[in-house]
């Protein structure tokens, strides 16, 4: 146990949260992609979305169909929430918009407590084996599976946004409604898919890192306040933006804590937060076209 | 101008509301009311749930015996959300329109600051179960639960008869952990055990490696963390994917099934300081505590088809001690019911026999505790 | 009806006075709850006049509401300081912290401004966990006296209740100046059009600034006014979620209307006494009125009651 392997023992920690942060500011980055909305229930889709997982593998699915199911589960989840309760009052201002969001996440959660109940659930990783050694230091494996899916994910948006039409079709939408609109492309219809996609992602981040975590009904708030963070750091709209950030924010926790103090890190992480914001106020990887929209 | 006129009308409606509201309830005068803050929802709602089944259980098996002075006793429960300003609304809606003989419940450290100080100015008795530690000031609050101290001189009393004197400290950040970090300092010298390091850790955090890769480079022999449920879990976790095959010392509130559940999956060695309830049957005839053990783990068997766990022993207890501070006074005189309870003498419980005094509001010994550890995902006696 | 409509103030008053002699009957729950609805009025209103008439959002107003609570607490309970004087005191450090943080933070805009307030929230909290000798961190500070003005203590509920809303009157009379005034117009100019605003020679970050500290101030006001009440302070009722809940106050009652956003608080401070006994559905319950309620009032709750009144008025004009 030298000084070298806690080291590394220390960015193994901050690559495991890390893999929570960025996977959950990605689907917040997408549903404000394209609607320009700050979702705060993206939480529950996160919990969710794990919590489906528990209950259909211990149902006896197996797992691969058990995590296409949560996925789709939630999307729908979600696609219905945009249609029924966001587009009804989607010409108010934005501020209610987000207070509307925050009384949704009140409602699921509350509707989790009474599907799911209250003590918390476990998944067992997605594949069984011992924690990776390098150095002396340990990682668990269930992280790699995260940052595997973190790519895919990557690769999926990306394609479907740059290369499917309905995809090219939602990113101008963000760009400019108007034109948008004029062109024949329903905003309402992008607005509809970029929340399914929005909340499937954030359930297929819930299930990804369940493993690592214990889920219950209010376990969505924690990585969603770090997930905005990182979502800020990133730029708002840029969703490598978000990844890169969200492992950045977890490696720099684990720094914080392991050289200077348990006891403050958040307050040095805020503090932090803080500073980039005023020097930087589009983030660190802010594109100047995301200041425009 | 006429904006506000509407304003005041809806403004002077909702007060309406709330008078009518309040006005319709009834008043019985033959139970005793208990009020029961707990928190049903939240990150801990999961304690407030066997906390609840606990009181529950206590209460009906007192009234199937007649209950209190010929009158049964009624439970007033609310959800506290583990915030103190709701607890605060709660107590004072228990006392001033339900009108409780005396409250109970709680769970944790800041909740029970909130209800003990709307019972010391309303002086009416608060029994609190949680790690709040009472000042002299707080003359109508009792906490049952078993102390900090307990649980944290019980482990090293282990360690130092097993040898064990290198010890690290990983605290939660947040009361428990400022209140275990100090009392562990207090105690460490006592039983010859040398703290080689503290590290702090965020309960939320999902990741607790780094604080473990600290501590490991000062080669404890075990590490005690005051912290309960996933936090704890997370843990054990973490330190069986570090490899560090090491005793953890968790806190007392860990000898729930649900925190079984959660770590015994996991190797090492998780020891968690418990009441006698979670033995029962090892418990020897001669033991004082025995009787009303085994009958409430009965009846909570029966009611809830599982075992009874420390946290339902706990409640239980202070319903009983509320029960027997009535059965004394034979008045619903708050104060009176302050002082009965203050002299509880060899009271036998699921915690162990109270003897309360007004220098000595929680009661039990630190002998009343035993050590549990997980073997073949069971509970299993340590020491 | 008119003249009605002009002295409505009159009975509004009449009722606050009345209400704990008559229909509260001075009983120590229902002040209790009128006293946490009148901290939350004076919160509301507070981060109305920064948010509906600055445009600054602030997702961060608890940090304002715990420098005041703690700083009333602290020198109150360990010092043995005047409750007058450390309200004062808190007023004051909080206006400076505002000031401090204020021009950087205040030049961001919207989300970005909105995080950065977060995390203001967040490092106060921390800090009060963190710094324990003096705050006594996580486990709470206890045995803060009650309120008391040389000569007179406001131990007694009632007392407090009276206390509060003269407070509350205070609070929400001034706001209202505030916004009639010169300032408060050149605020929501400021608001509608930044860039117009300073071609016409404003400082618009010197207003911007100087409402922060004001809301600020009534926060801290706030916070103090809790802190004599509550006898025992704890960082749970001062994080993210409380700054979320004065936010969720604002958009419910109506934004930018001052009596909007008083409304919300009393909406949403009296919902859980009403909720609290659904038991485990009352998280379900309290998102499902929400939501009910921004789906068919999406003016807020004042907007509705302007938008009934005026039908009301027109009608009775025909």
């Amino acid at each position: 146990m030298n000084e070298f392997s806690t080291l590394v023992q220390f960015f193994f920690s901050g690559l495991t949260s890390g893999s929570v942060y960025a996977l959950i500011a990605v689907s917040l980055v997408i549903v404000y992609k394209v609607s320009l909305l700050i979702c705060f229930a993206q939480g529950e889709f996160f919990v969710i979305g794990a919590l489906t997982m528990v209950t259909l593998t211990s149902k006896g699915l197996p797992m691969p169909l058990a995590f296409a199911c949560s996925v789709l589960i939630s999307a729908a989840v979600g696609a219905l929430v945009e249609r029924f309760l966001i587009r009804p009052i989607r010409d108010a201002s934005v501020g209610s918009l987000i207070v509307m969001t925050i009384a949704i996440s009140l409602a699921l959660r509350g509707l989790a407590l009474l599907i799911w109940g209250k003590e918390s659930k476990i998944l067992p990783p997605f594949s069984a084996g011992k924690p990776i050694g390098v150095f002396g230091a340990t990682l668990q494996p269930q992280v790699l599976w995260i940052i595997g899916i973190t790519i895919l994910v990557l690769l999926v948006i990306w394609l479907f946004f740059e290369k499917t039409t309905m995809g090219v079709a939602m990113r101008a939408c963000a760009e400019n409604r108007l034109g948008a609109s004029l062109m024949g492309i329903s905003t309402e219809k992008a607005a509809f898919l970029s929340w399914a996609w929005g909340s499937g992602i954030g359930a297929l981040a819930g299930m990804a890192v369940a493993p690592l975590l214990f889920m219950q009904y209010s376990s969505g708030v924690m990585p969603m306040v770090k997930g905005f963070i990182a979502m800020s750091v990133g730029g708002l709209a840029s969703i490598v933006g978000a990844v890169v950030a969200g492992y950045l924010l977890g490696v720099v926790e684990a720094y914080t804590i392991g050289l200077i103090s348990s006891q403050f890190s958040d307050t040095i992480v805020f503090t932090l937060l803080i500073i980039v914001l005023i020097f930087k106020p589009s983030g660190l990887f802010g594109a100047t076209r995301s200041r425009e929209v | 101008m006429k904006k506000t006129l509407v304003v005041m009308a809806v403004v002077t409606s909702l007060f309406f509301c709330t008078g009518l509201f309040n006005g319709a309830q009834a008043q019985s005068k033959t139970p005793y009311k208990i009020g029961f803050i707990v928190p049903l929802t939240g990150y801990l709602s999961w304690l407030g749930e066997y906390m609840k089944k606990g009181a529950e259980v206590k209460v009906e098996m007192i009234n199937r015996a007649g209950g209190v002075n010929g009158r049964p006793l009624e439970l007033v429960s609310y959800d506290d959300q583990s915030l103190p300003e709701t607890a605060t609304r709660h107590a004072q809606r228990l006392i001033s329109r339900d009108g409780v003989v005396a409250m109970m419940g709680t769970g944790t450290a800041v909740v029970s600051g909130a209800v003990s100080s709307v019972a010391n100015k309303s002086k009416v008795p608060a029994v609190i179960q949680s790690g709040y530690a009472l000042s002299d000031k707080e003359t109508f609050t009792f906490n049952n639960a078993h102390p900090t101290d307990f649980a944290i001189s019980r482990p090293m009393m282990y360690f130092q008869k097993k040898g064990i004197s290198r010890v690290a400290l990983l605290m939660p950040i947040g009361p428990l952990g400022e209140l275990g970090s100090g009392i562990a300092r207090k105690h460490a010298p006592t039983y010859k055990i040398t703290l080689v390091g503290e590290e702090k850790f965020d309960v939320k955090a999902p990741d607790v490696t780094t604080q473990l890769a600290k501590l490991r480079t000062l080669n404890p022999q075990a590490i005690m963390a005051f912290t309960t449920g996933e936090p704890a879990a997370l843990l054990a976790r973490n330190m069986a994917q570090m490899g560090m095959n090491i005793p953890l010392v968790v806190s007392h509130g860990n000898a729930t099934p649900g925190f079984l559940k959660l770590v015994a999956q996991t190797p090492g060695t998780v020891i968690v300081p418990s009441g006698k309830i979670m033995a029962t049957e090892t418990l020897a005839d001669t033991d004082p505590v025995k009787k009303v053990v085994v009958e409430f783990s009965r009846a909570y068997q029966a009611k809830y088809g599982e075992p009874a766990n420390y946290y339902s022993g706990q409640q239980a207890d202070a319903v009983a001690l509320i029960a027997e501070g009535l059965r004394v006074t034979k008045s619903d005189d708050p104060v009176k019911l302050r002082d009965a309870i203050e002299n509880t003498k060899n009271f036998p419980g699921c915690n162990g026999v109270y003897n309360m005094s007004p220098t000595d509001h929680q009661g039990t010994r630190t002998e009343d505790m035993i050590l549990l550890t997980i073997k073949d995902g069971k509970w299993a006696v340590l020491d | 009806m008119r003249r009605l409509g002009r002295y409505w103030w009159i009975i509004l008053l009449l009722f606050i006075a009345l209400y704990p002699p008559t229909l509260g009957g001075m009983s120590a729950y229902k002040s209790g709850v009128l006293i946490f609805v009148g901290i939350y009025i004076i919160l509301a209103v507070s981060l109305d006049l920064l948010m509906g008439f600055a445009g600054q959002i602030s997702v961060g107003h608890a940090a304002f509401f715990a420098i005041g609570a703690y700083v009333s607490g602290i020198l109150t309970a360990k010092y043995g300081a005047s409750p007058v004087l450390a309200l004062i005191a808190g007023m004051a450090l909080s206006g400076a912290v505002a000031w401090g943080v204020g021009r950087p933070v205040l030049a961001l805009k919207e989300y970005y401004l909105a995080m950065a307030t977060l995390a203001l929230n967040e490092i106060i909290v921390t800090l009060i966990i963190g710094l324990q000798w003096l705050t006594g961190g996580a486990s709470g500070l206890r045995d803060v006296p009650a309120f008391s003005v040389p000569g007179f203590s406001f131990d007694n509920h009632v007392h407090y209740y009276y206390l509060v809303w003269a407070m509350v009157l205070l609070v929400v009379g001034s706001s209202v100046a505030v916004a009639r005034s010169p300032f408060g117009r050149t605020l929501i100019a400021i608001h509608s059009d930044e860039t117009a605003a300073k071609t016409f020679g404003i400082d618009c970050a010197r207003y911007k600034v100087r409402a922060y500290v004001l809301s600020a101030c009534y926060a801290s006001l706030a916070g103090s006014l809790f802190a004599h009440y509550m006898g025992f302070l704890a960082p749970d009722d001062f994080g993210v979620m409380t700054s979320i809940n004065i936010l969720v106050m604002l958009y419910l009652g109506g934004i930018g209307t001052i009596y909007g956003p008083a409304l919300g608080a009393v909406f949403l401070k009296l919902l859980p006494e009403f909720t609290y006994q659904f038991q485990d559905y009352e998280l379900l319950m309290n998102g499902i009125i929400l939501i009910v309620v921004l789906v068919f009032m999406p003016r807020g709750l004042f907007g509705i009651l302007t938008g009934i009144k005026e039908r009301v008025f027109a009608r009775s004009a025909r």
